[in-house]
């Protein structure tokens, strides 16, 4: 077994004329939380929706705990959670329904004490039997988690998770993005704007500009290496402006 | 396996508590059996008529020799099939592009397609909930007019009959399902599945409307109301030399309408039923012979719409940004 949980090699995505990822080359350790940072129209998404076997890659090869994306997309399913930038149920069901529906959809076998398990995970025991249509974003996003780790994964992908909550809300899925990581050993790759969310959360990092990758390191690393720069949000600007777009 | 009983499950549920889908169904429903029950009363009508008559008779003393008048009670369904026929095929448009729109609509294919389906399960629960979804519609729906038949119209139904019946609601099932299942191939195929619903809708036009009406307004007989062998007092067996004279017209007249699914549904559903006069208690071997090629097309139909839902409903295809 690798102890990669994430490897990409010259990873690449065109639509058309326009490449919207070049060449990534990436390694994401087991264990770690990775914070993929860019600008809008760096490639985050593509990047997670290739990993995550939603969009096929133009060229290049990427495989997840150890399976390849492409011939091995079911067992990649398998292996990994996803929590989609803005993540739609069934609103029409209770939570319980919907996760019950995700569960048997990935083979648990079985899902009522895996659902309560997921639920004890995210703090959100005592929502189970209501629905769906009357949670607000913080409280989908807990549920999106929920589902996202029914499995137990071995990678969990986070599109955005902190895009659009309020700060109790941010900190509230900080602490469950933590206790996932260290409690149950998934290893987390997460897109995010929130640059100082990321040095509270994650343990590396990496830089997507114009779908090109020009950095990645841990961010202990990286807040070192950048003495002179007050936080990761001046890092990063420093290093996106050192690079021709 | 497991995939495709939980996404057919989860259909199943979802269609039999939405609304609207309720509301469609027990509208065609009530729609079917008011016609039913109106032809009922006709027919109920004309056998009051004819007992009367007969009493009559008896009472004046005269010869009780008149013969029943020609009541079939399986060709009062005919005004309830072809409602089947036009207003639940379009119904079932509806709810083939609603299986697919509510999962593009709602964003919940991405959730979906993370998890290990098969490459055809997605499409394939889909498709089974539809087959089933009309399957049961369809028996109720028969059931409902058989008991209309027995109880408003007082009609003798034989073990034959029975039989008959159950082979329509068959060819129904098959009609309902396949328009759903192109409707779902549609919303699959095209990015945005209003235009999906906009093209099966046209297709519905094509094949439920303006290619049967083409075919029956070619049809001589139908230049006059009423008929124009009738008008003319012109008999079967007349009417039928007259017609030998034009085969190459009726042939022309014949292929377009069998380009038609709705008449490849329409032809054997009305022989098994006695409404085409011709196979009127005729045997089912009889029925059979003259119109198993309309239920094989049929049949080919059903399976080319269920291909290309399969084959339009994967992963690839459905994730295309709208």
């Amino acid at each position: 077994m690798t102890d990669m949980a994430i490897e990409t090699s010259a990873l690449a995505k065109t639509y058309g004329s326009k490449q919207a990822l070049e060449a990534l080359s990436l390694e994401v350790p087991r264990g770690e939380i990775f914070g993929l940072l860019g600008h809008n129209g760096a490639g985050k998404t593509t990047t997670v929706n290739i990993l995550t076997t939603l969009l096929p890659a133009s060229s290049g090869t990427a495989r997840i705990a150890g399976h390849d994306v492409t011939t091995g997309a079911d067992r990649v399913r398998r292996s990994i959670g996803y929590l989609p930038e803005n993540v739609h149920f069934y609103d029409n069901l209770t939570l319980t329904e919907n996760l019950t529906f995700f569960a048997r959809l990935s083979g648990v076998p079985d899902p009522a004490a895996r659902i309560a398990a997921a639920l004890e995970a995210v703090d959100f025991t005592g929502h189970g039997q209501e629905k769906m249509s009357t949670f607000s974003k913080g409280m989908r996003q807990r549920a999106g988690i929920a589902q996202a780790i029914l499995h137990e994964p071995a990678v969990l992908f986070l599109d955005e998770p902190t895009s659009g909550l309020d700060p109790q809300g941010v900190a509230k899925l900080r602490e469950i993005i933590i206790s996932l990581n260290q409690s149950l050993g998934m290893t987390v790759f997460m897109n995010t704007h929130l640059l100082a969310e990321v040095t509270k959360t994650c343990t590396s990092i990496g830089i997507l500009s114009s779908g090109r990758l020009i950095y990645q390191n841990s961010v202990a690393a990286t807040l070192g290496a950048f003495p002179d720069q007050a936080s990761l949000e001046d890092i990063y600007l420093h290093i996106e402006a050192g690079t021709p777009s | 396996m497991t995939s495709l009983i939980t996404l057919c499950g989860k259909e199943l549920r979802d269609l039999s508590c939405n609304r609207s889908v309720r509301l469609l169904i027990a509208f065609l429903a009530v729609v079917v059996v008011l016609s039913v029950l109106v032809a009922a009363a006709d027919f109920r009508t004309k056998t009051a008529d004819y007992t009367s008559y007969l009493a009559a008779l008896k009472a004046s003393g005269g010869a009780v020799n008149a013969p029943p008048p020609d009541l079939f009670p399986l060709q009062m369904l005919r005004a309830g099939m072809e409602y089947l026929e036009i207003v639940g095929s379009l119904f079932a448009v509806i709810l083939g592009y609603g299986l697919i729109a509510k999962e593009k609509n709602n964003g919940t294919l991405e959730l979906l397609f993370t998890r290990p389906l098969g490459r055809h399960s997605f499409a394939a629960g889909k498709i089974l909930a539809a087959l089933v979804i009309w399957t049961a519609v369809t028996a109720a729906l028969f059931a409902v007019i058989t008991a209309t038949l027995l109880i408003a119209g007082n009609a003798p139904l034989t073990g034959t009959d029975f039989i008959r019946l159950i082979i329509a609601a068959a060819h129904t099932t098959i009609y309902l399902t396949l328009w759903s299942l192109a409707a779902l191939a549609l919303a699959a195929l095209t990015r945005s599945p209003a235009t999906g619903l906009v093209l099966a809708l046209v297709l519905w036009l094509v094949v439920v409307l303006v290619i049967p009406q083409i075919g029956d307004t070619m049809d001589p007989d139908n230049q006059i109301p009423g008929g124009l062998f009738a008008s003319l007092q012109i008999d079967k067996a007349h009417e039928h030399a007259v017609m030998a004279n034009f085969t190459g017209y009726e042939t022309s007249r014949d292929l377009i309408e069998q380009t038609s699914l709705t008449k490849q549904y329409e032809r054997p559903l009305f022989a098994w039923l006695g409404i085409k006069d011709q196979y009127n208690q005729q045997s089912p071997a009889f029925v059979w012979a003259g119109t198993f090629n309309h239920t094989l097309w049929l049949l080919a139909g059903f399976a080319a719409a269920a291909a290309a839902a399969l084959l339009a409903g994967t992963r690839d295809k459905l994730l295309r940004k709208a």
